[in-house]
């Protein structure tokens, strides 16, 4: 039994920052890196399964990313996962989540789990699209957006819950293997004690280049891209300002003020 | 972070007098335990707010003379060359930093007790000091107030010569100048007495004459309560106040302005239980409107928005703050670096000043545990040294002591895991800032907690795990760190236990539907009867704030109390709101009283002092005095036990019992922390944290590292040159 869990390290911006050179992203200096916040879910919720599970299951982490994700995959090696992959190649660089799904379904193609897991979306780009991607690209049914899921490793099949509008739920089986994309709030993530941080940075990271899973490099980066980012800006504010005075001379100024809105001074 | 443009004003210098001041941060004078006696302590405290930022610095109250002697209070002196070398060292360091500083030149009159000097204190009237205990002074001829003048220009002199650039004349806190211009004290019928003109007579010529005397060279401040609070008895600021601001305006470079008296100086030094930022704003602000000179004012200011609303609107040119400085010495600076999420706001809680009450040990400040230490210990509020071991910490509690031993552990560079039960940081203090009045306690945790939370950031093994299942030995011996602090804190009796007969009272017990202890209180969970019994015997707050929140909520509330309630709050300065804010709620008190067993909806009271007065040796088995007789029934609905207070220690007993277990799994030490070690105020709880976390690679690290003390040195005199072997006059 395996489950593989899709990570990815994610960047927050830091109290101040600046848009990069090419305008399309922001400097990566003032970027702050850490675990995707779903994706601590979607690990969870398979180390629970693992744990629960009378037969040995594995728990696979995969990230695409340079060097710097180790530690990502690292910290999710100390939450409990048995095993971490790390695909990278410079011509990765770029890529949209449709290029990045057509690795990660190589990956499993590879890996041959029973059951893929990942968050809905990515804190930082948001575009709830990899997971479902790879569901694509692998042929394999899936869930978005799982708010529940009740899965016991062997089985052929999953039932899970997603949450709908109204308070109503779905509820849905769904044949194994499948990918789901995991709700944040699904479980409660578990933290890493310091004897497992000191164990999982000894464990070796299986790095991976686009050939070992067998993709071009024409299948990814801009040229393996669907969507392109164009540019990355600060729209300008819209001006505030402060009336001061007493409230007779504050009421009269915002009384011209909605006049002139309305166009009638 | 750029800082808001809006706040430059406050970095714009200022001419006062000769001088001036490179922005208008400015720590007005506060004492800090150092005085002239401890010139390391004076130096290295003030010079670190220059470093800070702080344009102006001032020393505490700075006696002229020996005839205005505050001992058992700690005062700065300045009578001789001795001094003048001592406080020497205060202002070059402060020079380093170009920033000024300014000696608060102090006479006292009857509120000086003169207990070292053993002199007789001089006064406009003859009165007995509502302050301080059993003084008078004597009622001063026209001789007396020259010889009283000539005190201050020798001082002044003295202290231009120990390089002081501001010189104050301080008539703040009814001392000498105000007690002249205030019908209060001043009952004369001569030309100091009398008419506004007489009576400010005393304050205008002592101010000319210092003036003469080194006003080319130094700035010459005074310090004015404009409004002594009391109407006409004293000063109004709409009358005599601004009156004397007219008067004297052409003699000053420097008003600073705030009010009230010394007896109630916490009208002055508000509490946050009472005051918010800028509570001296409706008496102080008149001042700027009669006076051509710059005014500053005080009033626990914090916040840059506040701050400049003062300076732009023309309340004051000058933000003034003691708490502020104290609390965050780097104010100025990090407002400048637009760092203002990093600012460690003042808590208000006065226990600063609490050290100054009982008589002058070394100032402690519950937000900033380094304040005091700088010299002593050589701990700087902002700078830390790089840690000396790649040891992983675990921190066991995320209350005040824990947080901060967790956060200048990583300010270190050490990985952390912080681990707590609770949701959030702060143990109980997230339960005593609901109290009435003390919101802003919540500082302290909101500075910590974010502190934390960007410190994780940049070290990603560090952590903080909120919300977990208590931790048991096994967890923390198994969890993998070096070494594991344990900072646990403590909680209130549920049986009673007590500082009176040391054991549990008969028949008291939490776990009963109709007592509660003070968390169950605020917990609010617990429904609570209409007749409230507050059984006390803690010093400090809890029983009169948990009087005031029950009573504000309807109940009815009787306080026994064996102790003196409230008693640490003299020193806080909170007593004498707090016994109004008793009053108000018609709370009823019974002192000297204590209970000796419980029953169901009763207590059996009795007197502490209701036994006999007369001890006799009656032998072994008999209590020498005639049995307490007082005992009486008395009824609740409920009973609340603030009795005393108990370490949460169990975890670290049991990992002590298994230090065979330690070096197997790779645990070096363990170490007890904050309340969990011992029950304790805030400030001292949060200090066990930061020394744990300073000296942490130490091989005894649970025990505090000698500090450096100044002393007096055998073989050297005060004064320079003089003998100091014993030598009789005979
Ligand atoms: C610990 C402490 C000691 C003080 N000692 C003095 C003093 O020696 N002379 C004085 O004029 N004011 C003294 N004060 C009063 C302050 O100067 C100031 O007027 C008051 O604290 C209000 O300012 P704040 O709200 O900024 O604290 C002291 C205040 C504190 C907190």
């Amino acid at each position: 039994m395996k489950i593989l869990v899709a990570v990815k390290q994610v960047a927050a911006l830091d109290e101040d920052f600046v848009i990069g050179a090419d305008g399309r992203d922001v400097d990566a200096e003032f970027l702050i890196r850490d675990l995707n916040e779903w994706d601590d879910f979607s690990l969870e919720e398979a180390v629970r399964i693992k744990e629960a599970a009378a037969d040995p299951v594995e728990v696979v982490v995969v990230s695409i990313g340079p060097e710097e994700a180790d530690e990502v995959l690292r910290k999710c090696l100390a939450k409990g996962a048995d095993r971490a992959v790390r695909i990278w190649d410079e011509a990765v660089a770029g890529s949209d989540p449709i290029a990045i799904a057509r690795i990660l379904a190589a990956v499993a193609r590879q890996e041959a789990p029973d059951m893929l897991l990942a968050g809905v979306q990515s804190s930082d780009h948001g575009f709830a699209s990899t997971g479902i991607a790879t569901a694509g690209f692998l042929g394999w049914p899936h869930g978005a957006v799982v708010a529940s899921l009740a899965y016991t490793s062997g089985e052929k099949s999953a039932v899970f819950r997603r949450e709908l509008e109204g308070g109503l739920l779905h509820q849905v089986t769904i044949q194994c293997p499948a990918v789901l994309t995991i709700q944040a709030g699904i479980n409660t993530p578990r933290y890493a004690s310091l004897r497992s941080i000191k164990q999982a940075a000894a464990k070796p990271i299986d790095v991976r280049n686009l050939a070992d899973v067998g993709i071009s490099a024409h299948e990814v980066g801009e040229q393996g891209s669907l969507s392109h980012v164009r540019r990355m800006y600060i729209p300008d504010k819209g001006h505030a300002q402060l009336i001061e005075g007493s409230a007779a001379e504050q009421a009269k100024r915002l009384a011209g003020i909605i006049r002139a809105f309305k166009g009638e001074a | 972070m750029a800082r808001d443009p809006k706040h430059d004003v406050l970095f714009q210098p200022i001419k006062i007098g000769p001088k001036t001041l490179r922005n208008r941060f400015y720590q007005v004078p506060h004492c800090i335990g150092a005085g002239s006696d401890r010139p390391g302590f004076q130096a290295a405290h003030r010079s670190i707010k220059a470093e800070g930022g702080w344009a102006g610095i001032n020393t505490e109250y700075c006696s002229i003379h020996p005839e205005s002697d505050d001992t058992h209070r700690l005062s700065a002196r300045i009578w001789d060359e001795g001094d003048v070398r001592n406080l020497r060292a205060m202002t070059d360091y402060i020079h380093k930093y170009n920033s000024l500083a300014g000696v608060e030149l102090w006479y006292g009159g009857s509120h000086a007790p003169c207990m070292e000097s053993r002199a007789t204190p001089r006064g406009p009237s003859q009165y007995a000091s509502e302050f301080e205990t059993l003084t008078y002074c004597k009622e001063m001829d026209f001789d007396d107030i020259a010889m009283v003048q000539q005190y201050y220009v020798d001082a002044a002199l003295r202290s231009r010569d120990a390089g002081f650039d501001i010189v104050y004349v301080y008539g703040a806190h009814s001392y000498l100048p105000l007690q002249f211009l205030s019908p209060y004290y001043n009952k004369r019928k001569d030309k100091y007495g009398g008419s506004l003109e007489n009576r400010a007579r005393f304050w205008l010529e002592t101010l000319e004459q210092v003036r003469r005397a080194v006003g080319h060279d130094c700035a010459i401040a005074t310090r004015f309560a404009v409004d002594t609070l009391y109407g006409d008895a004293g000063v109004e600021v709409e009358n005599d106040g601004i009156k004397f601001v007219g008067l004297a305006d052409s003699l000053v470079d420097l008003w600073d302005v705030d009010v009230g008296d010394i007896a109630e100086w916490g009208e002055d030094a508000g509490p946050s239980r009472f005051y918010q930022q800028g509570h001296q704003v409706p008496w102080t602000r008149f001042i700027k409107q009669v006076s051509k000179k710059p005014v500053l004012g005080v009033g626990r200011f914090t916040d840059p928005e506040k701050m400049t609303e003062i300076v732009t609107k023309g309340i004051a040119d000058i933000i003034g703050a003691a708490r502020p400085s104290i609390s965050d010495p780097w104010l100025p600076k990090k407002i400048e670096e637009g760092r203002y999420d990093d600012i460690r706001v003042c808590i208000g809680c006065n226990v600063c000043i609490s050290r100054w009450e009982i008589g002058g040990p070394p100032m402690i400040c519950t937000q900033n545990a380094t304040a005091g230490e700088e010299y002593r210990r050589g701990w700087h509020p902002e700078k830390f040294p790089k840690k000396t071991s790649d040891d992983s910490i675990l921190v066991v509690g995320a209350g005040p002591s824990g947080s901060e031993c967790a956060r200048v552990l990583m300010e270190r560079g050490y990985t952390v895991h912080l681990y707590d039960t609770a949701a959030k940081i702060g143990g109980h203090l997230n339960q005593v800032t609901t109290l009435p009045g003390l919101g802003e306690w919540s500082y302290h945790r909101d500075y910590r907690e974010l502190q934390i939370a960007k410190l994780v950031k940049k070290n990603k093994q560090s952590q903080v795990m909120l919300g977990q299942k208590p931790m048991t030995a096994d967890d923390a011996l198994a969890y993998g760190a070096e070494k594991i602090v344990i900072a646990t804190g403590s909680s209130w009796n549920s049986d009673g236990t007590n500082c009176l007969s040391h054991d549990p009272l008969p028949g008291a017990d939490a776990s009963r539907a109709d007592q509660l202890t003070p968390e169950q209180v605020m917990d609010g969970k617990k429904p609570i009867g209409k007749r409230v019994m507050i059984l006390n015997a803690d010093t400090y707050f809890m029983a009169p704030s948990l009087a005031e929140k029950l009573a504000m909520a309807g109940h009815e509330v009787t306080l026994v109390t064996g102790v003196h309630l409230a008693n640490y709050m003299h020193f806080t300065l909170e007593y004498p709101n707090m016994m109004r804010r008793l009053h108000e709620l018609h709370i009823k008190e019974i002192h000297n009283a204590f209970a000796s067993s419980i029953e169901p909806g009763r207590a059996q009271i009795y007197d502490v002092f209701g036994d006999g007065s007369k001890r006799i040796f009656k032998g072994v088995g008999k209590i020498p005095r005639t049995p307490n007789a007082s005992h009486r029934w008395m009824e609740f609905d409920s009973l609340v036990l603030v009795t005393g207070r108990h370490s949460n220690d169990s975890l670290h007993r049991e990992l002590k019992a298994r230090n065979g277990e330690w070096h197997k799994n790779g645990v070096r030490d363990v170490y007890l922390i904050g309340d969990a070690e011992a029950p304790r105020l805030i400030a001292d709880a949060t200090f066990t944290g930061q020394r744990l976390a300073r000296e942490i690679e130490e091989s005894k690290a649970q025990f505090p590292l000698p500090y450096r003390r100044e002393v007096a040195v055998w073989g050297t005199s005060h004064m320079p040159g003089a003998e100091f072997d014993l030598e009789y006059k005979i």
